[in-house]
């Protein structure tokens, strides 16, 4: 799986990660893969309901060291 | 790893359904609410911003500015405490999640965090409350001020709303950068977090229990804050969300939330105001006017306006940002400084200033009761809840107000 761009949302705070997410997406193709990381734990809840409405699908959710979780995202 | 696949004991169960994952926001909102009546019910409603003026006022008076030497010591302000303790209830909650940390944003976010208070500071002196006081407990208290504050809300929220989309675009520098996160725990590590919430929490039971016999008003107080900052954070409670995300993602969950909150206030409080519960030592009247406050229309409508941008740029009204703070959110720790360093200083001298300027006239009464009785109130309060859910709902599914 080839990972096509990073946002890193590292430290940010609502609403900035989403905004951000929605902007990163809106530039990739269909099929493209997004890999998202953030601290945010608001985040946790916005994105899987932002991807459940607008199609975009996680395929890989993990935790990392440090507090950081990351997303893999691919584009609808 | 055996223990793993081990099912959770029925007590382990109990907690995981509180701490495991976020509560869906209308639970936060109808609790929230609940809470509220019972304030209205022992004292007085829901209020954040007074609290946070409070701190304020007695930081100054440390520092020796004469001006608050009178400052009420905030152990004696029940809105200075139950803002203390809406932090603190915040970080049991986020500690028994295991969601506490400390998570400093890029430089630009903290400068965001400091304006965006400051703003709610001066929009909070002028509109006489923030999203609580005139609008989560203003609104259901039948204020037509707090309608107008409201509007205002609306209108600073979408112009800042357009400004972050617009600092993303063109200075994406702002809010990136290096950033810090400490003590965050994970899956397998942070055992301490849960540990520190029960002191936390029953730490705040036991200073509740020992208050109580001497004032048990404020030993209701701390309760109160406690569970409310907790639910805060479990729930994801944001005033801010509710206003900005149709117009951001499109998404209504964080607007549905508030919408069932007031829904319950309303009722709640419709019923206290009519017959008068709790009118003690204070007549009747006073009793229907609690939380009407004098801000109808021009001094609610530029209070809510400037409250609206601030709160949007901060990332959280005064509760939001309380919320944060004690979940660990650097950006809202100067959206806080922000707050309470601006509020002595905009109450004392600036919002005297902005009001003198303004046109005032004795015509309208603020209780929308004295125009429609109470059930027309009712109504009419109800009506623009529902005009509000169809809003989001029909913009979540076409997208027609959404940014992206």
């Amino acid at each position: 799986m080839e990972i096509k761009e990073t946002l890193d949302c590292k430290g940010l705070s609502c609403p900035m990660p989403m905004m951000k997410l929605a902007k990163a997406i809106k530039g990739l193709g269909t099929g493209d893969i997004l890999e998202m990381l953030g601290t945010d734990p608001g985040t946790k809840s916005d994105l899987p309901k932002w991807c459940e409405k607008t199609g975009n699908k996680i395929v890989e959710e993990s935790e990392i060291e440090g507090g950081v979780f990351r997303y893999l995202i691919e584009k609808k | 790893m055996a223990d793993q696949n081990k099912e959770p004991g029925i007590l382990q169960d109990l907690f995981n359904t509180f701490f495991k994952k976020h509560w869906p926001v209308w639970v936060g909102g109808v609790t929230l609410g609940l809470l509220n009546i019972l304030l209205f019910a022992v004292k007085s409603p829901w209020g954040a911003s007074g609290g946070i003026n409070n701190w304020g006022e007695n930081v100054f008076k440390i520092f020796g500015i004469s001006s608050f030497e009178n400052a009420t010591p905030t152990s004696a302000s029940l809105y200075g405490v139950l803002c203390l303790l809406i932090v603190l209830g915040s970080f049991a909650g986020a500690l028994f999640s295991k969601e506490f940390a400390l998570r400093i944003p890029p430089k630009g976010e903290l400068v965001k965090g400091f304006i965006g208070g400051g703003l709610m500071a001066i929009g909070a002196t002028l509109g006489l409350g923030c999203t609580i006081g005139s609008f989560f407990s203003g609104v259901p208290a039948l204020s037509g001020g707090a309608i107008i504050f409201t509007i205002g809300l609306f209108a600073g929220t979408i112009v800042a709303l357009k400004y972050l989309l617009w600092e993303m675009e063109k200075f994406p520098g702002f809010s990136t950068g290096k950033s810090f996160t400490f003590l965050a725990a994970s899956e397998e590590k942070g055992k301490w977090q849960i540990w520190l919430g029960w002191i936390v929490s029953i730490g705040t039971f036991i200073l509740a229990f020992r208050v109580a016999g001497t004032n048990g008003v404020l030993a209701w107080f701390i309760i109160s804050g406690l569970l409310m900052g907790l639910i805060c954070q479990r729930s994801r409670f944001c005033i801010v969300k509710a206003f900005r995300d149709p117009f951001m993602t499109g998404e209504s969950d964080g607007s549905v939330g508030v919408m069932a909150g007031l829904l319950i206030t309303l009722v709640g409080f419709t019923a206290i105001k009519y017959f008068g519960i709790g009118v003690g030592e204070s007549s009747l009247r006073a009793r229907e006017m609690t939380w009407i406050f004098g801000h109808f229309w021009l001094r609610g409508l530029l209070g809510g306006f400037i409250f609206g941008l601030g709160m949007t740029v901060a990332g959280g009204c005064a509760v939001g940002t309380l919320w944060r703070v004690g979940e660990g959110q650097v950006k809202l720790w100067m959206s806080a400084l922000g707050f309470l360093l601006i509020s002595p200083i905009s109450k004392h001298y600036i919002v005297p200033a902005i009001n003198n300027a303004l046109p005032h006239t004795m015509k309208f009464k603020n209780y929308l009761p004295d125009y429609f009785g109470y059930g027309g109130a009712f109504l009419i309060v109800l009506f623009v809840i529902l005009i509000w859910y169809v809003f989001v709902k029909w913009n979540e599914r076409t997208g027609k107000f959404s940014a992206f």
